[in-house]
């Protein structure tokens, strides 16, 4: 078991299943819970052949170096999309995800859609497809996590089917947590610190990406493995630092945009005659 | 066309991300494959960082700044 992979794929998945709960929970809510939860289930199995597939082919044919190298890339690019979007939203410079809005925005498209029997059981192909794809697109980002940090995540001791086992154990983890705690809550599950768990994880694929990349090109990193902690203390650091400097900048601005403001016209006087 | 973009948005999303990772890699690749740019392998690591955090500066600057874009 890899700890640290089962970690990151947890967080990960957690982030993209609370997303995709919200989608299922309108269509379980306004629809019927028989197409919801049938479209989320042959999501999860269209994930799962895709894991498996795909992660079996990668184990199998292709050269441990030169997956790190093109994993390591790849993960460079995710998880700085990732950590560009938290930073964004710490900073205030973007909204933060709303699941609540998400649901009643949601649930107002599905009845302006028609009139639907929430009560009955019969099988509905727009629900069914509205949870199948919610679902099988957050997937997706779960499913590639799974499959790069599994196969990377491989040593001299331990095996890339056994990376992927723990990313997966990861995954599936947080998949469950997120089903329990939303069939008991019933209600979209905004309380989650989203933004943080993205943070986390930007920073979690930015370190293994760069670690991975310079595996590739041959970089001998000082202190071995334990070389990723300082690595995610540099990236934190920056993070920071670009929070404080991004809320700054926007201060200036929304300052400026105060000062330009054309001064109000007092209001026209009327003469008093004596 | 459309599934190169699906693509590109799914793992990046962002030109300023994309360039800023690959020039690295360009150059990482370039000082590993060139030998008159061996004596800079020892540096590999440091640029490697250095790069990304570049690609980040740079892609929040954007945001941060969007009348010069």
């Amino acid at each position: 078991m890899q700890w640290v992979v089962a970690t990151a794929a947890f967080f990960a998945s957690a982030v993209e299943f609370v997303e995709a709960f919200t989608i299922v929970l309108v269509v379980g809510v306004t629809v019927n819970w028989r197409s919801a939860l049938l479209g989320a289930l042959a999501a999860a199995a269209t994930l799962a052949l895709l894991v498996a597939t795909l992660g079996v082919a990668l184990v199998q044919w292709v050269p441990i170096d030169a997956l790190r190298l093109v994993i390591g890339i790849l993960l460079l690019l995710f998880g700085l999309k990732w950590l560009k979007n938290a930073i964004l939203r710490y900073s205030g410079l973007k909204a933060r995800h709303d699941e609540e809005a998400i649901y009643e925005q949601n649930r107002a498209e599905l009845r302006a859609r028609g009139a639907i029997d929430a009560s009955s059981s019969r099988f509905d192909l727009f629900g069914f497809l509205l949870s199948y794809k919610s679902v099988l697109l957050e997937g997706l980002e779960v499913a590639f996590i799974v499959i790069t940090f599994g196969v990377s995540a491989a040593t001299s001791t331990v095996s890339r089917s056994s990376g992927i086992a723990s990313a997966a154990l990861g995954a599936l983890l947080a998949g469950l947590l997120v089903i329990l705690v939303g069939a008991f809550s019933r209600v979209p599950l905004s309380k989650v610190p989203e933004n943080t768990l993205k943070f986390i994880v930007g920073i979690m694929l930015t370190t293994f990406g760069t670690f991975w990349t310079g595996e590739g090109f041959g970089v001998e990193w000082p202190l071995s493995d334990a070389f990723l902690l300082i690595l995610v203390a540099i990236y934190l650091g920056a993070s920071f630092s670009l929070v404080v400097w991004l809320k700054r900048v926007k201060k200036q601005q929304r300052d400026m945009a105060i000062q330009n403001q054309p001064a109000p016209t007092p209001a026209p006087t009327k003469e008093v005659l004596p | 066309m459309k599934i190169i973009k699906a693509v590109y948005n799914f793992i990046v999303g962002d030109m300023v991300i994309l360039v800023g990772v690959l020039l690295t890699v360009v150059v990482l690749a370039l000082i590993n494959n060139v030998s008159a740019l061996a004596p800079l392998k020892d540096f590999s690591g440091p640029f490697l960082v250095l790069g990304v955090l570049s690609s980040l500066v740079a892609t929040l600057s954007r945001e941060a700044f969007p009348f010069y874009r």
